[in-house]
């Protein structure tokens, strides 16, 4: 018992989001509908996964001390028609025309490229928000221009189907993805040696040059690493929704509108360091089933769009606020 | 006999365990310079907090003009006459020279034209002999030095009586450091009181009155400037004989070459420059603070861009561009600013002493926590760092621990050529002994030091060569027998003779 008030006090952070997360769950138990139930559990870890995974992602930006990437929604949003323009018109190769894993292929490139350009001129010393907002705007323009806007969709069956909407145990594909990839991600940055330069570099880049970990191949990486995840769950996406069209990550998404402060606010809510150095993808992923669970809760007891947008923006603020009184009192750097 | 305007008597303070002052003594009379000096982490900076109000923690007696005073905040302090001019400048860079004078305190105006506020402010510039400046221009557009004289002028105009100087000549040449002097001179002329910190003997000894003496918390007493000398000075500091606290030299100089540098040039330097680097010695490069002795080390590392040159290593041609590139030739640089770039101070002292050699201790890139355990443990133990808190973040350990990690951490690639760019800034006295001995049983296992340092002992004590350097050019090599205190810091502050200190 007094190991568990000693960790307790250790990881205050997170205990205070494993406590809230408590009291929610008992909150929805006693007191909400048809939460209790094995569909809604689905529900909630499948919303989670589709930001979760998007969030793993841009928490290797974060940690690596290059702040975010904001143009998320808008390579998830190219990367989905694209995936969409592959399925139903084979990119105008007659043969290719629903061919799963080549219209994947193609998009994940797309997603590639866009993270490692954007890694390059950030690694070069471009301000990330800069860069990235560049980076949205064109790739945004990229994916109208390409599609006319207009809604590019796929006739069932297809062979994306068990992306989009299998499931297997019991648990949607996609949630296993969001598992999987989790786990990927935590052994990565724990074991490896590229996972301990990006801490290395994320907290102190002057001295991660000096001991020979440059910003600018870590940068690339990073950036590539994300762009690729949200090309993932841009697929993920089309493929449930057998359709796509640019705009879907800005309004359509999910539930809470923006997919780019989505992501961010999950990053942020797990509770990682914002200027880098300290944090890992457990917080990530508690922080988005977290806010799926909230979001989940706001929609099972009829709120509309507009209050689950604040309620999101409020999880933001509260966990910066709880971080900033955190670092203040154990981190020696700040 | 006058009675002090300052008097401190018992002053104690603590943080938790650490005794940093230990029943200290202070007084300063009317009029009087007087010179506060002692080796870093002797309790210079926190009886100067407690003077000037920063700390108000302490236990013991402190009077001014014979009232006990305690002080909450320095502003308190400051409306008592007691202004304090810390090392680093706080003047505001794109504000005006009046603006800056007229920043804060009691005459600062609601409203005020440009003009009124310069014609205010010349009096307090001429004070402190910038009488040719235009109040008007912008700050940033002045030397460092006369930023300085600005800062005191802004001490003026709070009608201070007590001023504390914390090492205002630290980053400056020897001309501008003159006119600090003459300036400081000047006011206490006046009838002000002066408490004057530098780690420059010369200096205290040529305008102080006093000397106060402090040494790991305790007064060594006040003594009169005329009854010292540098020797008996540094004793009383040290607490004993210098040459004590360094490793003994070989008796000769090594001879194979292991490092050329050829026609190197540096940003920060004047002409390009050339020597040789024998293998398994330490080479001391000594200058002041901007006399390119630091730059010279930055660029051997890559970690500087340099105009022209090269390097010959082991009788290859080659020049990093990056310290990288450096790394890769068992080149390791230790920079002179750990907090800056040399430590990750948020990340366990393990990752760190890790840090630059995790391709030995991985495979594949990945790596087993036990390796990497195993392999920082010898490296602590090696460097005398305490194995138990490899866990904790650097950023808490103490400077000396610190400076320890940051070197410690490039045994982990078995270096041929270790640069060191002030090897012991903000170290504590028995932390340098340490990091001095390690250094030397290096280089007596082959690896090659080069430091570049400010510290006229350890560039006296520690090395079997000594190139200097002024203002941006190599002056002199001195071999094993002709390095002497004096003839370093002639050459070092005054080579061309073009003043008379």
């Amino acid at each position: 018992m007094q190991d568990l008030i000693s960790s307790y006090k250790k990881n205050l952070l997170l205990s205070i989001l494993l406590t809230f997360f408590v009291l929610l769950f008992l909150y929805g138990i006693f007191a909400t509908n048809n939460y209790f139930t094995w569909f809604n559990f689905k529900t909630i870890i499948r919303d989670a996964a589709l930001y979760g995974i998007m969030a793993i992602g841009l928490t290797f930006v974060t940690l690596s001390g290059n702040f975010f990437l904001l143009s998320i929604k808008e390579t998830a949003a190219i990367c989905c028609v694209s995936f969409a323009m592959g399925m139903s018109t084979g990119y105008g190769v007659e043969s290719w025309v629903g061919n799963f894993p080549i219209s994947l292929l193609v998009t994940l490139l797309i997603g590639c490229l866009a993270g490692a350009a954007q890694g390059l001129f950030i690694g070069l010393g471009g301000n990330p928000i800069v860069v990235t907002l560049g980076g949205a705007g064109i790739l945004y323009g990229i994916a109208t221009w390409w599609t006319d806007n207009l809604v590019i969709s796929f006739r069932r069956p297809n062979d994306a189907e068990w992306l989009g909407t299998g499931s297997f145990l019991g648990l949607p594909t996609i949630t296993w993805s969001f598992i999987l990839i989790a786990i990927l991600a935590e052994f990565v940055l724990r074991y490896t040696n590229f996972g301990r330069k990006v801490y290395l570099v994320g907290s102190n880049r002057a001295a991660g040059k000096a001991t020979g970990h440059e910003n600018l191949s870590m940068a690339i990486i990073v950036c590539t690493i994300c762009s690729a995840l949200c090309a993932f769950v841009a697929v993920a996406f089309a493929a449930q929704m057998s359709s796509a069209q640019a705009n879907y990550f800005s309004a359509e998404f999910g539930s809470s509108g923006d997919m780019t402060i989505l992501v961010i606010a999950t990053v942020m809510v797990g509770g990682n360091s914002i200027m880098g150095g300290y944090g890992n993808t457990i917080r990530t992923s508690i922080g988005a089933i977290f806010i799926a669970m909230i979001d989940n809760m706001m929609v099972l007891n009829g709120l509309n769009s507009g209050p689950r947008i604040v309620g999101v923006g409020l999880m933001i603020v509260f966990s910066i606020l709880v971080f900033a009184l955190y670092a203040k009192g154990s981190r020696a750097q700040e | 006999m006058q009675s002090p305007v300052l008097k401190i008597s018992n002053i104690s303070r603590s943080f938790g365990a650490i005794h940093a002052l230990k029943k200290v003594d202070f007084e300063i009379n009317k009029g009087e310079i007087m010179g506060l000096v002692g080796e870093n982490g002797a309790g210079k900076s926190t009886l100067v907090k407690i003077i000037s109000g920063f700390d108000n923690g302490y236990e013991g007696e402190y009077k001014l003009n014979g009232q006990v005073v305690r002080f909450e905040t320095p502003v308190k302090a400051e409306l008592s006459g007691i202004a304090i001019a810390q090392q680093e400048l706080s003047l505001i860079p794109n504000m005006s020279v009046a603006e800056n004078i007229f920043l804060a305190g009691a005459k600062v105006k609601k409203f005020a034209t440009l003009k009124k506020l310069s014609e205010e402010a010349k009096p307090y510039l001429d004070a402190v002999g910038l009488s040719d400046i235009d109040p008007s221009i912008r700050t940033n557009l002045l030397s460092v030095g006369e930023q300085h004289l600005v800062e005191v002028a802004r001490l003026l105009s709070h009608d201070a009586q007590i001023l504390i100087l914390d090492e205002p000549t630290a980053a400056l040449g020897e001309q501008e450091s003159r006119r600090i002097l003459d300036m400081v001179q000047k006011i206490a002329d006046s009838g002000k009181s002066i408490i004057y910190i530098s780690h420059r003997l010369d200096e205290i000894f040529k305008i102080t009155n006093r000397i106060a003496i402090l040494r790991d918390g305790e007064s060594q007493g006040i003594i009169n400037t005329k009854d010292l000398n540098v020797d008996s000075l540094v004793e009383i500091m040290l607490g004993r004989e210098l040459k004590n606290m360094f490793p003994v030299k070989p008796t000769k100089i090594k001879e194979d070459t292991i490092l050329e540098v050829k026609n190197l040039w540096p940003d920060g330097l004047i002409e390009p420059v050339n020597f040789k680097v024998q293998k398994g010695e330490i080479l001391g490069l000594a200058g002041q603070l901007g006399s390119g002795a630091g730059e010279v080390l930055a660029a051997i590392a890559g970690a500087l861009q340099i105009r022209s040159g090269s390097l010959v290593l082991n009788g290859k041609e080659f020049m990093p561009s990056s310290p990288q590139q450096a790394i890769k030739n068992k080149i390791a640089y230790c920079s002179s600013d750990r907090k800056k770039d040399g430590l990750f101070l948020g990340r366990p002292i393990m990752e760190n002493l890790t840090s630059p050699a995790l391709e030995v201790i991985s495979k594949f890139g990945i790596r087993s926590a036990s390796t990497e355990q195993k392999y920082s443990k010898n490296l602590a133990l090696e460097f005398l760092i305490d194995v138990k808190r490899l866990n904790d973040e650097s950023g808490l350990l103490s400077g000396g621990n610190q400076q320890k990690v940051a070197l410690g951490k490039w045994l982990s690639i078995s270096p041929e050529i270790l640069l060191v760019n002030e090897p012991t800034r903000g170290v504590d006295v028995g932390a340098k002994s340490e990091i001095y001995q390690r250094m030397r049983e290096l280089a007596d296992n082959g690896t090659t030091i080069i430091f570049a340092s400010t510290d006229i002992q350890e560039v006296t004590y520690l090395p079997e060569r000594v190139l200097s350097f002024y203002q941006g050019l190599l002056i002199r090599q001195f071999g094993l027998n002709d390095i002497k205190t004096t003839s370093i810091l002639k050459q070092i502050t005054d080579p061309f003779n073009e003043t008379n200190l």
